[in-house]
């Protein structure tokens, strides 16, 4: 079974990055740290109930019209997606697109992890 | 209150051009029939460095992967619909990426609105009058025009749009309107998560208690329809 405490610290790390690139825009530093604060906490929360959910039973992912859905078990791809994922974060060189991947990057992750997105 | 067609000056000429592009009206009803991560997985792309379509589909497997819908399905042709589109988008630029996205939103935010109100009473780029008051120089992106039950929408791509001026003009019509007797209702639409809107809205003062927010997981509420979180 995929770790995926480990493979979100991967992410963790990345977002890490993408902090030092976007707190270099001084007006948004408290900013970008908050939003580390709340995105790295609901990734590690989703993380350590993961095991939980991927031997639960399987639900269909939920439209964006309904009500939240139990979370699927991670996809085999799960590995990859979050590699591919953390070497797309580390692709970013502009510091306000930095800003914008600290919110699209957990969102992404949380999608590949089979979790509602927020 | 009244409302009034914004002024063609030239900024708004170069923006109607970006509106009327028929990739954005593309966008646009692929996303108002969109999953919440296939929303967010056209977010990522529009946000992205990665051109090719390949990668992506790396990176969301739930919707292209082994537990993705069926290949053919209706469900995965949506979901590569939305890539397509998404990489026509971020492929033309920073500067002209970002003005897509905008228009995306706001075209998003008029399909779902045209499924609870009538279409004739949904407008794009209006201001509101009031009287003995100074009219706002930023028209609204979409308003909607019923008499006793009007509604005013300011629409971004990301949580870092909202401003505290965005703020204040949202709260100032709402309550101009009341002290006309009219009802007005302000509405942030902003094409990203609760969770990072709602740490945006926590470093402003400006008042919002009177403005309803719809984020990326709430979209489908603007037609009327249930969404995954509650706003």
């Amino acid at each position: 079974m995929t770790d995926s405490r480990a493979l979100v610290e991967r992410v963790v790390e990345a977002i890490g990055r993408l902090v030092a690139l976007g707190e270099t825009i001084e007006d948004e530093w408290t900013y970008v740290h908050d939003l580390e604060t709340v995105w790295v906490a609901r990734l590690r929360a989703v993380a350590a109930g993961s095991g939980a959910a991927a031997h639960g039973a399987a639900a269909p992912q939920s439209p964006s019209s309904s009500h939240p859905s139990p979370a699927l078990p991670p996809p085999p791809e799960l590995e990859a997606a979050l590699d591919r994922l953390v070497a797309e974060a580390d692709m970013v060189g502009d510091p306000h697109r930095a800003i914008d991947w600290l919110s699209t990057l957990p969102q992404a992750t949380l999608v590949a992890l089979g979790e509602s997105a927020w | 209150m009244r409302f009034q067609d914004a002024a063609r000056d030239a900024r708004a000429v170069v923006y109607a051009g970006i509106q009327a592009d028929p990739l954005v009206a593309r966008a646009a009803a692929l996303l108002a029939d969109a999953t919440a991560a296939q929303r967010v997985l056209a977010r990522a792309v529009m946000n992205g460095e990665s051109d090719a379509a390949e990668p992506w589909r790396s990176m969301f497997p739930t919707l292209f992967g082994s537990v993705a819908a069926a290949e053919g399905s209706a469900e995965r042709d949506r979901s590569e619909a939305i890539l397509a589109v998404s990489l026509a988008v971020a492929t033309r630029g920073e500067q002209v990426r970002s003005q897509f996205r905008g228009a995306i939103v706001e075209a998003v935010t008029e399909l779902l609105l045209a499924r609870r109100v009538a279409a004739d009473a949904i407008r794009r780029e209006r201001r509101i009058l009031f009287d003995g008051v100074p009219a706002e120089i930023h028209p609204y992106d979409v308003t909607v025009e019923t008499p006793g039950a009007a509604e005013a929408y300011d629409c971004k791509w990301g949580a870092r749009g909202i401003s505290a001026d965005v703020l204040h003009q949202l709260d100032d019509a709402r309550g101009h309107a009341a002290a006309e007797g009219d009802r007005l209702l302000p509405v942030l639409v902003i094409f990203d998560a609760r969770r990072s809107c709602e740490v945006r809205l926590a470093r402003h003062t400006a008042p919002r208690t009177g403005t309803r927010l719809v984020t990326i997981e709430t979209l489908d509420r603007l037609a009327g329809r249930r969404a995954e979180a509650a706003s």
